[in-house]
């Protein structure tokens, strides 16, 4: 109570050091949010990719880029080592659609439902409906991520549109916080079709749609190093580009974790600047009231007891700054993910463990703002500091 | 016995390094338990420093001269820590401070509990004697008000009842009515005369008022750093403590 009331007296420098430190703890948040969701996709990505090998046209990847045949998935799979190799069809939703993206843009994944059934360790739940089986070749249906069920806004049963065609939604995935979530499942034999479309009709005239995949990916058998199947895929097949769990985390993974330590960076200046302003003004008070320090003190407070006071009144006001600078954390954070939704694109992921230590970091910032001066304060002799003017 | 016994008292203020003040020239002080006593002497004497000693706020120096020391009831607490000095003053001493003193942001109850609150007084307890006290004081009505809302006087009488409000052994008050006229001065004096009758209370009273001198048992007299004269106790002249003093009326 007296500590709020202390507070009140110095009303505009009080409000003014809590907007530097919510302003600081703001930027953590949303920051730190971002870096969650980047590392979230990482994670989903470097988890999936482990266990396999995923094989594409020369300079191609993740299955992505040029033509290959879906007959060398058996030659494949007939490698050493290999244990099943299956064809599939990835694409771009949209062609323009990864010009200004973070993260993953919307894809189009075909394959034969449940054929990795048994090797595929990378499980995805459904939110509603169910997964594609190998009877959904041939149809026209789909399985939608959860991001990008909310930018269509469909459910089970309606209808959506992929590249002109219509598709029947037969599940929606849980969110996974990666790729999946932006992605549109559909059957290999429709992503064939789809992808014939995008390629100019002299290429096109030489293929045979049943025929097209844009990637291949391959399953060890138990014990077996990917690595050592890549380095098999590389020595017997030409013209494609394997590529390993290990790949992915040194390519994808360093380049993330830089944007993450940038990001992060941002955050923690933002946050220092914020900090120095509570030490300012927990220093400026502590001289203001000095003289009532030197009262305590004569009248029989403990140093321990003066420390304890400014700590905790500096520790209150990097407390407040900090759930301050949370809420607006969270509500910018919100927002753009909102406002992302319809382009599928969710920038933030804001996590109970970042939101607490954003608090908890405002939190000790301030207490050991305060420690500094308050220790001078209270080895003040009384008598000085009563007669201090 | 004395309840406050000190020598070769010395305080030099240094202000740099060719310019020191010698408020203390050492000085021996010896004041009996369950005494009113009163500093007095002309401004920049050395009254308040004396007093700041004795009420184990400063330390007296050291190094100089022959050792100080300092007997608060026998125990030697000239070169206490400051833990158990403060811990001393909180439970055994009470204080009215020249400029009286008051935490601005705190009403005069508050200001009275901030004392009992260091003597490890509280709750329900300790906001009956604050109150006891504010009515001592005549200000029970002014419980609720900030010291800015007080008048100079008020502020005074809102610092007594901080001094008294644990009924501490020792009062040091510096210069308690130096801000009343002569009708409230008379009630505070009455006050601590009072509280020295009920409770033995010892009372130090640093003061430039003859009144308030001749109205204590015992009147140091200083000058320039060294006590002049030590004074008589009346009371022990006369042999008769409770009635050969002059008593104010007590107010109700
Ligand atoms: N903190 C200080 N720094 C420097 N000099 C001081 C300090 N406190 C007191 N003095 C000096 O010490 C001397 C004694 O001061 P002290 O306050 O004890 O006098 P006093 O007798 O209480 O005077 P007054 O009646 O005016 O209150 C004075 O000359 C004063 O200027
Ligand atoms: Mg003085």
């Amino acid at each position: 109570m007296r500590l709020l009331r202390d507070l009140g007296r110095r009303k505009l420098r009080s409000a003014l050091t809590i907007t530097g430190i919510t302003i600081g703890i703001m930027a953590l948040v949303v920051f730190g949010s971002m870096a969650n969701k980047i590392d979230a996709l990482v994670k989903g990505g470097s988890t999936y990719y482990q266990d396999k090998v995923t094989v594409s046209a020369k300079g191609g990847y993740m299955g992505l880029g040029g033509v290959l045949s879906t007959k060398m998935a058996d030659q494949i799979e007939a490698l050493d080592g290999v244990a099943l190799a299956v064809p599939t069809v990835d694409m771009l939703q949209s062609d323009d659609s990864g010009a200004v993206n973070m993260g993953v843009p919307p894809m189009i994944d075909g394959f034969v439902g449940g054929a990795t059934a048994g090797y595929e360790t990378f499980k995805l739940s459904y939110a509603t409906g169910r997964g594609l089986t190998a009877a959904d070749e041939g149809q026209n249906v789909v399985v939608l991520g959860s991001d990008l069920a909310h930018q269509f806004n469909a459910r089970v049963g309606d209808t959506v549109t992929l590249r002109a065609v219509k598709f029947q939604v037969v599940g929606i995935l849980e969110p996974t916080l990666t790729a999946p979530d932006n992605a549109a499942e559909v059957p290999l034999a429709a992503a064939q079709q789809l992808f014939m479309k995008t390629l100019p009709s002299i290429v096109a005239d030489k293929l045979s749609g049943g025929e097209i995949a844009t990637g291949i990916v391959a399953y060890p058998k138990a014990g077996v190093d990917p690595q050592k199947i890549a380095d098999e895929i590389n020595a017997s097949i030409s013209g494609v580009t394997p590529m390993t769990g290990k790949d992915f985390d040194k390519q994808i993974g360093s380049a993330t974790s830089m944007l993450n330590a940038i990001l992060i960076g941002i955050g923690l200046i933002s946050l220092l600047v914020g900090g120095l302003s509570v030490i300012n003004t927990t220093a400026m008070s502590v001289a203001e009231r000095t003289r009532e320090i030197g009262i305590k003190r004569a009248i029989g407070a403990s140093r321990w007891r003066i420390r304890r006071e400014i700590v905790a009144e500096s520790a209150f006001i990097g407390l407040v700054g900090g759930l301050l600078g949370l809420a607006l954390g969270y509500a910018i954070t919100t927002l753009g993910n909102d406002a992302g939704r319809e382009s599928a694109t969710i920038l933030f992921d804001l996590t109970f463990g970042t939101a607490f230590s954003s608090v908890a970091f405002a939190t000790i910032l301030g207490a050991l703002a305060g420690f500094i001066p308050a220790w001078g304060a209270s080895r003040m002799d009384p008598v000085t500091a009563l007669r201090y003017e | 016995m004395a309840i406050l016994e000190g020598r070769n008292l010395r305080k030099t203020y240094r202000l740099s390094r060719k310019n020191t003040v010698e408020a203390l020239k050492g000085v021996e002080v010896s004041i009996e338990k369950g005494e009113m006593v009163a500093i007095m002497g002309p401004s920049g004497s050395g009254k308040s420093t004396l007093m700041h000693i004795l009420g184990l706020l400063h330390a007296p120096d050291p190094n100089h001269g022959p050792a100080p020391e300092l007997y608060l009831s026998g125990e030697n607490v000239a070169t206490l820590s400051d833990n158990a000095r403060t811990r001393i003053r909180a439970r055994r001493m009470g204080f009215v401070f020249q400029d009286f003193n008051l935490v601005p942001t705190l009403t005069a109850l508050e200001n009275v509990l901030l004392a009992s609150t260091y003597a490890g007084i509280r709750g329900k307890q300790a906001r009956q004697a604050g109150l006891e006290a504010l009515t001592l004081v005549g200000l029970a009505d002014r419980a609720d008000h900030k010291p800015a809302e007080l008048s100079g006087g008020e502020q005074q009488r809102v610092a007594i009842a901080r001094a008294l409000v644990n009924k501490p052994e020792i009062i040091l008050a510096d210069e308690p009515t130096g801000n009343l006229d002569s009708d409230r001065s008379a009630e505070v004096l009455a006050l601590f005369r009072q509280f020295n009758r009920e409770h033995g209370q010892t009372v130090v009273v640093v003061t430039h008022d003859s009144e308030v001198g001749e109205a204590c048992d015992r009147v140091i007299r200083m000058r320039d750093g060294r006590i002049r004269d030590h004074g008589q106790n009346v009371a022990q002249v006369a042999d008769a403590p409770a009635t050969a003093t002059p008593l104010v009326a007590v107010p109700v």
